[in-house]
């Protein structure tokens, strides 16, 4: 009988919030401020993706990259967007950016003061262009695809994109080698898939956040899309393979502490909930 | 004729262009007829394109007649908060037509609605720091659900357990300390019963665009109309 | 003279935190902070709109005309029906709102229909069909778990017409085959979801993580400054309660 009431004591104690939450916080906390150097091993998949940017993209070779986050995922999708950018301009692509997004104009403009250094000696306009917000979804991405200038003709910034020297050379799904999608939802991965992947064979790359790389894993597994990296692990990989460290890496010790917080959470609701049906099934016997 | 002009003809106007954007599509006449659906065809995405720009104003006016008849309704309780949320979107709608103003009368200036410095100031210090903590505070229930509600109590429970196990393991460095099968495990998980799990899922969420569309067209769907006739 | 930079940042802070004390318990700044934030996201969502209808009809109508009337003299069309959804607040001629709402739904459902098929269909199908036998077990054995979950999730939720078994009959073969399936497409589907759940954390603390990282590190005074406001909100909050 004791044992059991030091069970529900010890169940009411872990379960009351304010204690969990605050082990959480500082599970998060502790190991940015003392970092634990745990080694990131680099996953086949992110290979994978980097390899395919290295042997099918020359120099010259131009690339869309859809920028479709809200502030809220930023630490697991601006390390992406910036190892990838950063790839690509190394490879010598030229790079338009685009939102069907409200939210990726804040982001883009935060992707650019966070990545000062990977823009440094690019020249607006000739190396990287960014279209801004463009409303209507489904429609604006089909619309996108058949032509860029025909559906808007200034950037974000108030320039006409027939002055700018990379969008002369570039108008239409198929004028891409490669469609970077880097976004928080669902949707648009269909979208591109269907408006642009499906009728002009442009092919596709997913950066994601890990929520719904698991749904939107089928399209990947049919080759709809040459490779996915998801959130911040993936994140941290491929800044190790491009050679520049940022929030991706320094997050990866407060994900291992924060998750095994979690885990051990969850087994030892397990373990007290076993233990109790166990107990009572052998008093019920008796 | 009242409920012709309120009903029919908008419903009809649904079936005409669904049936040419999906048949011009597959049916191939002649080169001319060709090009011009093509044309036809771009012409309306960009209306879409207009159209919705349209609805989100309409939208962040909505917000703003909430808030008017909040306060008219709930009194000095509320009226303080209420007055904040539309003092903010009135600044911001102010300062983003400052910038497009500029944008005009001085187009050497390089300031355009999203550059705005005070627009920028507020997006950048209010809206973005709100909008990452309102979706991050999710992490803090996640925990206490995990706690509270995971229980292992019958196989396919352990089985989702297990899982997720392997799969936290394989995304997090500290699995990789602990065993290094994790992560290929975790990439194995992924592609082949996650995948074929989520591949039905796909197919049905297909069927459910298809059969919309075609209760769009056979005026089976209403529910766009907004109110009941 | 505080520079707005630096007042920036405090706000960023703040506004962090303050949302966060929600989490311990709601109180006046939390509120603040909510309505701070609604007020700026339907400002930013019409100024944004604005961007938009600027870039797309204002912007080539006014810096060159020729062209725009030529070309996209259309765009009035829709210019116009945008202008028909403030009808919606109208009570006699709220249906003139109608209009535009069915050119959108009906484009928007045409475009998805013309390639769903085979985007969403066509080609999940053809990747599921693969060689069960071969060299490689390894890869036949992957294509049997990806064929079979497969099948069994499309039992489970499209076939959804379960053979019937007479009372005291033994069941028929078919009856054991779709069963199978049946409980194949759970299980499968409780792996999907374990993946699922495993990269729900992975996604909340990450968000959690890069908040700490970008707003509270670097303005750790600010964040606590706002912390313990928040606390004496929260507690007041409880005494007024009482």
């Amino acid at each position: 009988m004791s044992e059991m009431s030091a069970l529900s004591s010890l169940e009411k104690i872990l379960g009351s919030k304010e204690l969990l939450y605050t082990l959480l916080l500082l599970s998060v906390i502790l190991p940015i401020l003392h970092p634990l150097g745990i080694p990131v091993e680099i996953s086949r998949r992110t290979i994978d993706v980097y390899e395919y940017i290295e042997t099918n993209l020359r120099p010259g070779c131009r690339v869309y990259i859809e920028v479709y986050y809200e502030v809220a995922a930023r630490g697991e999708l601006e390390p992406n967007l910036i190892a990838l950018t950063k790839h690509l301009f190394d490879r010598g692509c030229r790079i338009v950016y685009g939102s069907l997004s409200a939210f990726g104009v804040i982001a883009f403009s935060l992707f650019k003061s966070m990545a000062a250094d990977v823009l440094e000696g690019k020249e607006y306009g000739r190396d990287y262009v960014y279209l801004g917000y463009i409303a209507g979804g489904e429609a604006a991405t089909a619309s996108l695809a058949r032509s860029i200038k025909g559906t808007i003709s200034v950037d974000n910034y108030g320039n006409r994109l027939e002055d700018l020297p990379l969008m002369k050379e570039v108008d239409k799904a198929t004028d891409f080698d490669l469609v970077v999608i880097v976004s928080s939802g669902t949707d648009i991965f269909a979208y591109y898939v269907r408006q642009w992947h499906t009728p002009y064979g442009v092919p596709l790359l997913f950066a994601c956040l890990s929520v719904i790389a698991p749904s939107i894993e089928p399209f990947v597994g049919a080759k709809q899309a040459v490779g996915m990296l998801v959130g911040q692990r993936s994140a941290a990989e491929y800044e190790v393979l491009v050679g520049r460290l940022g929030l991706g890496i320094a997050s990866m010790d407060a994900q291992s502490t924060s998750h095994m917080l979690i885990v051990a959470f969850i087994v030892i609701g397990n373990a007290i909930y076993w233990r109790r049906r166990i107990s009572s099934k052998r008093g019920g016997s008796r | 004729m009242s409920l012709v002009l309120r009903k029919y003809v908008p419903q009809t106007i649904v079936s005409i262009i669904i049936v040419l954007t999906v048949v011009f599509y597959y049916f191939y006449v002649s080169k001319e007829i060709a090009g011009t659906f093509t044309t036809a065809d771009k012409a309306l995405s960009d209306w879409v394109v207009i159209i919705m720009s349209f609805a989100l104003i309409v939208g962040g006016i909505d917000i703003l007649r909430f808030h008017l008849a909040r306060i008219r309704r709930e009194g000095m309780g509320q009226a303080p908060f209420s007055t904040v949320t539309i003092a903010l979107l009135v600044l911001m709608v102010v300062f983003a037509l400052h910038g497009w103003y500029l944008s005009y009368a001085d187009p050497a200036a390089g300031i355009a609605i999203t550059t705005q410095p005070q627009f920028r100031w507020l997006y950048l210090n209010v809206y973005a720091p709100a909008d990452a903590a309102v979706y991050s505070i999710l992490v803090f229930y996640i925990a206490s659900a995990s706690y509270r509600a995971f229980r292992v109590r019958n196989p396919m429970a352990l089985l989702l357990l297990i899982t997720a196990l392997i799969v936290v393991f394989g995304n997090t460095t500290i699995g990789g300390l602990i065993w290094p099968g994790f992560l290929p495990l975790r990439d194995w998980i992924m592609t082949v019963p996650n995948t074929a799990a989520f591949r039905p899922i796909t197919i049905g969420a297909g069927l459910g665009v298809i059969i919309l569309g075609l209760r769009l067209l056979t005026w089976r769907e209403i529910s766009w109309m907004g109110r009941r006739e | 003279m505080i520079s707005w930079d630096v007042l920036g940042a405090w706000l960023c802070a703040a506004m962090v935190v303050w949302i966060y004390s929600f989490a311990y318990r709601d109180n006046a700044l939390y509120k603040l902070a909510e309505h701070m934030f609604v007020g700026t996201a339907a400002g930013y969502s019409i100024a944004l709109a604005l961007d938009s209808l600027n870039r797309v009809v204002v912007s080539p109508a006014v810096r060159s005309p020729g062209t725009f009337w030529t070309t996209s003299w259309h765009y009035l069309v829709p210019v116009a029906l945008g202008i028909l959804l403030f009808a919606k607040y109208s009570r006699k001629y709220y249906w003139l709102a109608r209009y535009a709402v069915a050119v959108n739904i009906a484009v928007g459902s045409g475009l998805a229909l013309r390639t769903v098929p085979i985007a969403n269909i066509v080609r999940q199908i053809t990747a599921t069909i693969l060689p069960l036998w071969g060299s490689d077990p390894v890869k036949v054995l992957n294509n049997w778990i990806l064929v079979l979950i497969t099948l069994g999730g499309l039992t489970y939720f499209l076939f959804t017409i379960f053979p019937r078994v007479a009372e005291g009959a033994r069941p028929s073969p078919t009856y054991r085959v779709y069963r199978s399936l049946y409980y194949i497409g759970i299980y499968g589907m409780m792996v999907g979801f374990g993946a699922l759940f495993a990269n729900t954390i992975m996604t909340r603390v990450g968000f959690l993580i890069s908040i700490y990282l970008i707003y509270i590190q670097p303005e750790a005074w600010a964040a606590t400054v706002a912390a313990i406001l928040a606390a004496i909100a929260i507690i007041l909050g409880i005494l007024r309660k009482r």
